[in-house]
C-alpha cells in the first residue's frame, strides 16, 4: 500500500482484531514542528494475561499496562518514525520499539516498514528466560503488526466506498429532484 | 477505541474524528498549516492531564502543551 495510507491507518491502529489487549490510546501531545513535522505523544493502555513468573516478583494484581509512544511523521520525505516504551514495570523490564515507515524505493505504491525492538531486563536472575520470551512475542507482534495495518486500511477503504456510494446516492436523489421541479 | 479516562472518550472521538480528517486530507498533502482542530483538543487534554493524574499514571518528561507549540522564538 502507498505510504499515505499506511501512515493514515498507523494513526488509527487501535482498536483491531490483532490487538485485542490495547484497551485505550490518548493524545498526550501534537504539534508540526518548525520544519513542518508532525510529533505526536500517546498513551496506550494494554490489558493482557501478565505471565505468573512476572506476578510472582512483583506480587501485585494490576493488569493494566501503560506504553508512551512518540511519532513523527515528514510529509515532505515521506518518513513516519514511531518510538514507544513501557512506563509501567520499568523498574523490571524496558521494551524500546522503533517503527519506520518509508516508501519503497522501486514500487511507489509499496511501503516499507523497517522494525526493532530493544528488550532488557533488570537484575533479576532469570533475565535470560524472560527476554527469550519477550523477544518471541516481539516478532510474532511484527507480524501481527502488518495484518493490523492491513485490517484498519480495509475498513478506511470500505468506509469510503460506502461514503462514496451514499453521496452518490443522495446527488441522484436531488437531481430527481430537481428535474421533477423542473418540470 | 476508549480513552485511559472513561469520561474522556466522547471528547476523544469527537477529536480523533477531525484530526483524521486533517491529517489524511491536509497534512499528508502539505498542508499543515491552520489547526482546525484546536479547541476539541484543548478540552480533550484537560480531561486526560485530569485522568492521569488520577490514575497515577507515571509519565515524566511529556509536558502536556497545547496544539500550537512548535512555535519557539529564536533569540539571536
Amino acid at each position: 500500500h502507498p505510504w499515505e495510507m499506511v501512515t493514515t491507518a498507523a494513526m488509527q491502529k487501535y482498536p483491531n482484531p490483532m490487538n485485542p489487549s490495547v484497551v485505550g490510546v490518548d493524545v498526550l501531545d501534537r504539534h508540526v514542528d518548525m520544519s513542518g513535522k508532525l510529533h505526536s505523544h500517546r498513551l496506550l493502555s494494554t490489558e493482557w494475561g501478565i505471565p505468573s513468573i512476572v506476578k510472582s516478583l512483583i506480587g501485585t494484581c494490576r493488569t493494566k499496562t501503560y506504553v508512551q509512544e512518540h511519532s513523527v511523521v515528514d510529509p515532505v520525505k515521506k518518513i513516519m518514525e514511531l518510538k514507544s516504551s513501557n512506563i509501567s514495570f520499568t523498574n523490571l523490564v524496558s521494551v524500546d520499539e522503533r517503527l519506520v515507515y518509508k516508501p519503497h524505493p522501486h514500487e511507489p505504491d509499496k511501503t516499507i516498514l523497517t522494525q526493532e525492538a530493544i528488550i532488557s531486563v533488570k537484575g533479576v536472575s532469570l533475565s535470560s528466560y524472560l527476554e527469550g520470551l519477550m523477544a518471541n512475542t516481539i516478532s510474532s507482534n511484527a507480524n501481527k503488526g502488518r495484518e493490523a495495518l492491513e485490517w484498519v486500511i480495509n475498513r478506511l477503504n470500505a468506509e469510503i466506498e460506502e461514503f462514496t456510494a451514499s453521496a452518490r446516492g443522495t446527488m441522484r436523489n436531488s437531481m430527481a429532484a430537481a428535474a421533477f421541479v423542473e418540470k | 477505541m476508549n480513552s485511559v479516562g472513561e469520561a474522556c472518550t466522547e471528547l476523544k472521538r469527537e477529536y480523533d474524528q477531525c484530526f483524521n480528517r486533517w491529517f489524511a486530507e491536509k497534512f499528508l498533502k502539505g498542508e499543515s498549516s491552520g489547526d482546525p482542530c484546536g479547541q476539541l483538543f484543548k478540552r480533550y487534554q484537560i480531561c486526560v492531564q485530569k485522568a492521569i493524574k488520577e490514575k497515577d499514571i507515571p509519565i515524566e518528561g511529556l509536558e502536556f502543551m497545547g496544539p500550537n507549540k512548535g512555535k519557539t522564538e529564536n533569540s539571536s
